[in-house]
């Protein structure tokens, strides 16, 4: 039923080259014979998941190809790993497939098909097919109405007025409640403004008597600053008045004692003076000053006088004397040149 | 097969106005679950429900720890002013008790309640200014208003709000006044006050001659009111037919006097005659007022001259029943009677 053309036969006219040729699905039985599928012969078909020449990973990375065009020899020796941990992975599989038991001592499995004992039944019972149909629904007349046949006594009752109670005693606890609610309501309303009123009536006690006492002690108060302020004005007159006493005193004290003092200033100015000699004759002083001068410029002059006698005198004396000494000078050289 | 249900009937919804209350301790988580529903009849129905609830302490308590604050801070802003309404009514009831002032404070409420000063609908804004006039009269819950910086805002709406919304304004500028008073200043309650001073209603009377006394415990307060001389509408108000009138002005005349300031435009405003009238009045109030302001007004010379001719009317209350009263005329006989 496949049409599979080998893999590896290449069709050389073909633009494509398959590593897994596409092919039809065969045409298969809905309920497949166990036995036929094993005869197809197993069509080899590369999955592009592992084909080398996908790149799979990130297709931005470069997908750099080996240099030589040979494989490594670490891929090869990788790929050859790889195949070796398959086989050993295909080969444990095996063995760990359930797989029927080994036959007993004495006996041995046979493969068995019952094909061959298979009979056709051809012995079939004749069917027939047969149909049937209800009408469709007629309307129903609607049932009579059931009235169960009649058993027991018929009996009336009434009830008259005044028989099930008596309003004027049922009604007393009813009001009693209503009357009570009502005036004990409006007896806490009354207590209330009564409660309120004395309260009132306290503060109003309490406020006349808080005022009165704040008048007092604000009066008391402006009372004490008075007298406190009249009391210090009153010292400080009388500071003023023992401040100018004393200063009176004292002054009167300097005067006396400055008069004492200045009592005997004038006798001994007097003498001071006197003993500086600036009391003086003015005939005394007169004659000193004037007469005195004159004479004395006299007696200088006539002084004078007679020391330039004196020395022309001298002068005289020495001219004379240098000139006999030139003569006898002279008349020893004559002598000392004759001799 | 057996159902909960015993008749195929539901129980009659009896008020249809308000929703059905569970039974015991799931009352109130299921009213809360109910407040934060889409639809608004639900919303309505069940803010009436927890409404009457709350004026119990316990059920207070309970709504407090279920955390129906937070739904309530959000339905303060709904669109619908039934909602709003019955919301600021629960916040009401709640500030009544003290827990609820505390988780007040602690959730930040009044923030949330001071978003609806401007709201148009005005028992809305009743409640929330009685909310708050409630939370003012404990004093982390002043302290806390005058944090929030609500006392400006407070005093600028005060004349232009209802009458009635005045008087619950000056309340709680009243108590906000002990925690702090500059805020209140610097906004020039002062000037507002005066106005009111004059008003017909006799509550706002009292009320604006109240928070006057609390303005002018500060020094500023006491410079500030006599400066825009107040002292002489406070003597006219001194002879005023109703007796709380009368005490609290009293009560701010005897405050403001303490400076020496004060006490000469008394005097000049002749404050003497009344006050003298008023200790004989037998309102506690207003007679401990008077006498306190006499004492004031004898430690100034002039004073204590005119005084010293009507020390027998002091005198006389020195045995009088109540112990403050006696001991308030004592102190004010021996101020008369004091030599320097």
């Amino acid at each position: 039923m496949t049409s599979v053309l080998p893999p590896q036969k290449e069709s050389t006219s073909g633009t494509y080259t398959f590593s897994s040729r596409p092919r039809a699905l065969p045409n298969r039985s809905k309920y497949r014979d166990p036995v036929a599928e094993l005869q197809e012969e197993p069509t080899q078909y590369g999955n592009i998941m592992y084909d080398r020449r996908v790149i799979r990973g990130n297709t931005y990375a470069q997908h750099i190809l080996p240099v030589s065009a040979q494989p490594d020899p670490i891929e090869i020796q990788r790929q050859q790993e790889v195949r070796r941990r398959a086989a050993a992975k295909k080969r444990a599989k095996d063995q760990l497939r359930p797989r029927t038991p080994e036959p007993v001592e004495g006996r041995k499995h046979i493969d068995v098909q019952t094909e061959l004992y298979l009979e056709e039944l051809s012995d079939r019972i004749v069917e027939t097919d047969v149909e049937c149909q209800t009408d469709a629904f007629l309307d129903k007349p609607p049932t009579p109405l059931f009235v169960p046949a009649k058993t027991g006594r018929d009996a009336v009752t009434q009830i008259e007025e005044g028989e099930l109670f008596d309003f004027d005693i049922e009604v007393k606890p009813v009001l009693e409640v209503f009357i009570g609610k009502t005036i004990e309501q409006a007896l806490l309303e009354v207590m209330e403004e009564e409660e309120l009123a004395n309260l009132r009536g306290q503060q109003r006690a309490f406020e006349e008597l808080r005022n009165a006492e704040l008048a007092e002690v604000q009066r008391l108060e402006e009372q004490e600053r008075r007298h406190r302020e009249e009391k210090e004005r009153r010292m400080r007159e009388q500071r003023e008045v023992l401040r100018l006493e004393k200063e009176t005193a004292e002054k009167i004290a300097a005067r006396v004692f400055a008069k004492h003092y200045l009592a005997d200033l004038i006798p001994s100015i007097y003498s001071n003076l006197r003993d500086n000699g600036y009391f003086y004759d003015p005939v005394e002083r007169d004659i000193e000053t004037n007469f005195l001068n004159w004479l004395v410029k006299d007696v200088e002059n006539t002084l004078d006088d007679h020391v330039l006698g004196r020395k022309v005198l001298d002068m005289l004396i020495r001219e004379v004397v240098e000139k006999r000494l030139d003569v006898f000078q002279q008349m020893e050289q004559q002598h000392n040149a004759s001799a | 097969m057996a159902h909960t249900r015993i008749s195929n009937k539901m129980p009659p919804h009896i008020e249809p106005a308000r929703a059905p209350i569970a039974f015991g301790r799931r009352a109130i988580p299921k009213l809360n679950e109910e407040l934060a529903s889409e639809d608004l009849v639900t919303r309505q129905c069940a803010l009436a429900s927890l409404c009457d609830l709350v004026h119990d302490p316990e059920r207070a308590y309970e709504t407090i720890e279920t955390g129906c604050l937070e739904n309530l801070k959000r339905l303060l802003r709904d669109k619908d002013s039934v909602v709003r309404r019955k919301t600021t009514e629960v916040l009401y009831e709640l500030s009544v008790h003290n827990v609820g002032r505390d988780a007040f404070l602690q959730n930040d409420v009044i923030l949330s309640l001071a978003e609806l000063l401007d709201e148009p609908v005005d028992i809305c804004r009743v409640n929330m200014h009685k909310t708050l006039e409630m939370l003012s009269e404990f004093t982390p819950g002043a302290a806390g208003i005058v944090d929030a910086g609500l006392v400006p805002q407070l005093v600028l709406k005060l004349p232009s709000e209802l009458v009635e919304i005045q008087e619950i304004i000056l309340d709680t500028l009243h108590f906000c006044l002990r925690v702090n008073v500059s805020q209140a200043l610097a906004s020039g309650a002062i000037s507002i006050l005066k106005e009111k001073l004059l008003h017909n209603s006799v509550a706002i009377r009292s009320k604006a001659a109240q928070a006057l006394m609390g303005i002018c415990v500060p020094l500023e307060g006491k410079n500030e009111v006599c400066k825009q001389n107040i002292i002489p509408i406070l003597v006219r108000l001194l002879k005023d037919r109703h007796p709380e009138v009368a005490a609290k002005a009293a009560g701010s005349l005897m405050i403001a006097t303490i400076t020496t300031q004060g006490k000469y435009a008394a005097l000049k405003a002749m404050a003497i005659p009344p006050l003298l009238q008023l200790v004989s009045s037998p309102v506690t109030e207003v007679s401990l007022n008077a006498i306190k302001a006499i004492t004031t007004l004898a430690e100034a010379p002039e004073g204590r001259q005119e005084l010293l001719n009507h020390v027998a009317v002091l005198e006389s209350k020195q045995d009088h029943s109540s112990e403050i009263i006696r001991r308030a005329a004592g102190t004010a006989v021996r101020v008369i009677t004091w030599k320097p």
